[in-house]
């Protein structure tokens, strides 16, 4: 396929040659309306046109808040431009995963543009694995709602990603729970950075109670399993 | 008034990170913890149901039918009990 410098090959609704995402074309995982206005927005027309996967990065990196649409008239937010200029761009998984490992380590917007681009895309068991270990990070992320701005953090917007259906103004499409790839062994148990320290705590619960707790063995929670095979 | 209005920079939250590095690990001990209790008692949930389906196929016929018949009248009961508090 030709490199188009605007997005017409994807926006092109009598044929659509490109890589599909789950069978369709990926620019359908935004809402037929909000695309409308991305594609009618001067953010898109003005600083988006002819981006490529790297030149995408300098405007990745002037990111300041993210978020779907605001105020009256609903306008979307740079960042979902970029998200949906990522989704007419496709860049191989290689480099999407370079924009939320070592680019993200210095830019936290273009991690959070990446993590909801990993969680638009990608395979289920990947989304988790992918998108799990920056549940450590705490950095601050400003957020545009309707109308003015909150404070969130990195952790909250990626668990915002894998529990929740919608996200800036997109609603992400149905992804397995976690539980349930793990019980099809698809997946490993989530350990956390602070499960040593859950675990202590639980023992000392435990030791001051005297109370065994005989009813929760059976039931073999795997906070209560992984407690006891450190002992 | 849907014009492109700048935002002036004091309306806009403070993203600075490393401004009290202790306070926002502590918060985000927090806000991890809060998630781990979530997951477990979903978990813990979802045992509690497979538990009573469990139990609920080892019972006779008779005995479901008469557990089944229990709850609808508890069920009944509270519905009047409501009609008679509203009213």
């Amino acid at each position: 396929m030709t490199h188009r410098a605007d997005a017409s090959s994807a926006l092109d609704n009598r044929g659509y040659a490109g890589p599909l995402i789950r069978g369709a074309n990926p620019i359908t995982l935004i809402e037929t309306a909000v695309r409308d206005r991305i594609t009618e927005s001067l953010y898109w027309k003005e600083q988006c046109f002819g981006l490529n996967a790297a030149t995408l990065l300098d405007r990745a990196v002037d990111l300041s808040y993210i978020g779907g649409t605001y105020g009256v008239g609903m306008r979307p937010t740079p960042f979902l431009c970029l998200a949906f200029k990522l989704l007419t761009l496709t860049p191989e998984k290689e480099i999407v995963l370079e924009y939320l490992n070592m680019g993200g380590e210095e830019w936290k917007y273009l991690r959070a543009l990446a993590a909801f681009y990993v969680r638009l895309t990608f395979e289920p068991v990947d989304i988790y694995t992918t998108l799990e270990p920056f549940l450590t990070d705490a950095r601050k992320l400003r957020r545009r709602r309707k109308e003015g701005y909150v404070l969130m953090h990195m952790d909250e917007f990626i668990d915002e990603l894998l529990t929740k259906d919608r996200s800036c103004a997109t609603s992400l499409w149905k992804l397995p729970g976690r539980q349930q790839l793990e019980d099809l062994d698809m997946l490993e148990e989530r350990v956390s950075p602070l499960q040593a320290e859950l675990d202590e705590l639980d023992e000392m619960e435990q030791d001051q109670d005297g109370d065994p707790r005989n009813g929760s063995e059976s039931g073999a929670s795997p906070l209560v399993r992984s407690s006891s095979s450190e002992g | 008034w849907d014009d492109d209005e700048e935002v002036a920079a004091e309306d806009m939250v403070d993203d600075t990170d490393g401004l009290d590095p202790e306070a926002e690990y502590a918060a985000w001990k927090l806000r991890e913890l809060k998630r781990l209790k979530r997951d477990r008692e979903a978990i813990e949930q979802r045992e509690k149901e497979i538990e009573e389906v469990q139990r609920r196929r080892n019972l006779t016929q008779a005995e479901r039918e008469a557990e089944d018949r229990e709850y609808l009248e508890k069920q009944k009961e509270e519905k009047e009990d409501g009609r008679g508090k509203a009213g």
